[in-house]
């Protein structure tokens, strides 16, 4: 069968299109402050492998207004990145309960941020008091 | 606003007959508290430019055939009321990601050809084949695990909604994803493993990056963004099942 003639939009700018498009692009691109974040605390331990000096080095770096700018930067991006995934977790869990008794999304949406705020006090516990 | 008041409708258009590039054209549209812009568009193909070509039925949001973007988003034409785009002008473009054959009309062939392939019927259990007047009876649960996904009625304002698919045209995409779970959903179906196959391919679950804008477009309240991300689930568990039991049943 002939198909008719067609004119299509090109994909360039796309996501200049939505709103939508922007917010989704913002958190995806979270993750990679968060990653960056991970290579600058492994640069730390290397650091602290490598010696006294390139430890102290590493840490006037991190303490640095710059380093602090960055670092705050980072945090607002870790805040983005849980509260949209968090909100959006229900969407990826298989259905829990029988049919008719369904767990409902802010039951999931709820344990997802008591289990990050449990494991987050208890780390911050043991960095004060236990290490 | 009173009856009597006008609004500018921008319709970017497309000929075949002039295929170097669209253009733009504007029509000032007369309306009232009630018109719809599905009104708006007839009224131009009545009384004013005979030549501009859209696609419609029902006029009441059921038959899916009036989608366009208003205003950039994806959007039923008869869905909307004139008196809640005043004062315009009201933007009016063809479905974005299709192929445009004339004006608002876009070619549907593709999603026509994706709608088989991730076996969008139900798929009797051989029990209920052999005994075809037999009711196959389901509890108001059990009917509630697919009824969102069963409201779909193909619009493909969720197409229009997701890059992704503009950006990976061989992507099955919202609808015919939420389809698939629809009837995977269903008590009465047995055609599950059958499925699994277009699920797990790439351009299956595993093209959508749940951007979730084809949830917020849907005039039905489908959310094709759960029925994708769950299957994701689904297909991560099976890829790890038949790693560790080759030659399981599935």
């Amino acid at each position: 069968m002939t198909r008719p003639a067609t004119w299509q939009r090109d994909m360039r700018g796309w996501w200049r299109r939505d709103p939508a498009f922007r917010r989704y692009l913002l958190r995806e691109a979270t993750s990679v402050a968060i990653g960056g974040y991970a290579l600058m605390l492994l640069a730390g331990l290397g650091c602290l492998a490598a010696g006294p000096a390139p430890w102290q080095s590493w840490q006037g770096l991190v303490m640095s207004p710059i380093g602090l700018l960055l670092q705050a930067l980072v945090f607002a991006a870790a805040v983005i990145h849980s509260v949209s995934w968090f909100r959006l977790m229900p969407l990826t869990v298989p259905p829990v309960g029988r049919p008719g008794r369904r767990l409902g999304d802010t039951a999931i949406s709820s344990a997802a941020w008591v289990a990050s705020a449990v494991c987050s006090l208890a780390l911050l516990g043991w960095l004060v008091y236990g290490a | 606003m009173t009856d009597g008041d006008a609004i500018r409708l921008d319709v970017l258009r497309w000929h075949p007959d002039r295929p170097a590039a669209p253009w733009w054209q504007s029509y000032e549209v007369p309306y009232r508290a009630d018109s719809t812009l599905l009104e708006a568009l007839q009224t131009i193909k009545d009384a004013l430019d005979g030549t501009l070509t859209f696609r419609w039925s029902c006029r009441m949001a059921i038959c899916g055939s009036c989608g366009c973007m208003v205003n950039g988003r994806p959007e039923l034409s008869c869905h909307l009321l004139l008196r809640d785009l005043a004062p315009g002008p009201v933007r009016l473009e063809p479905l974005a990601h299709f192929p445009v054959i004339r004006d608002l009309v876009i070619d549907q062939q593709d999603f026509l050809e994706k709608l088989p392939a991730v076996g969008a019927y139900l798929v009797p259990a051989a029990d209920a084949e052999a005994a075809p007047d037999t009711p196959s009876r389901q509890t108001p649960a059990q009917m509630a695990e697919y009824y969102q996904y069963a409201q779909c009625i193909n619009c493909l304002l969720c197409y229009s909604a997701c890059p992704q698919y503009g950006l990976k045209p061989d992507f099955l995409g919202p609808a015919a994803l939420a389809l698939m779970a629809r009837h995977d959903a269903d008590s009465r179906d047995t055609g599950g493993s059958a499925r699994k196959a277009a699920r797990d391919a790439e351009s299956g679950v595993w093209d959508c990056t749940l951007v979730g804008h084809c949830t917020e477009v849907c005039p039905q309240g489908v959310d094709p963004a759960r029925a994708i991300n769950r299957n994701k689930t689904a297909s991560a568990r099976d890829y790890v099942f038949d790693l560790l039991m080759p030659g399981r049943r599935r």
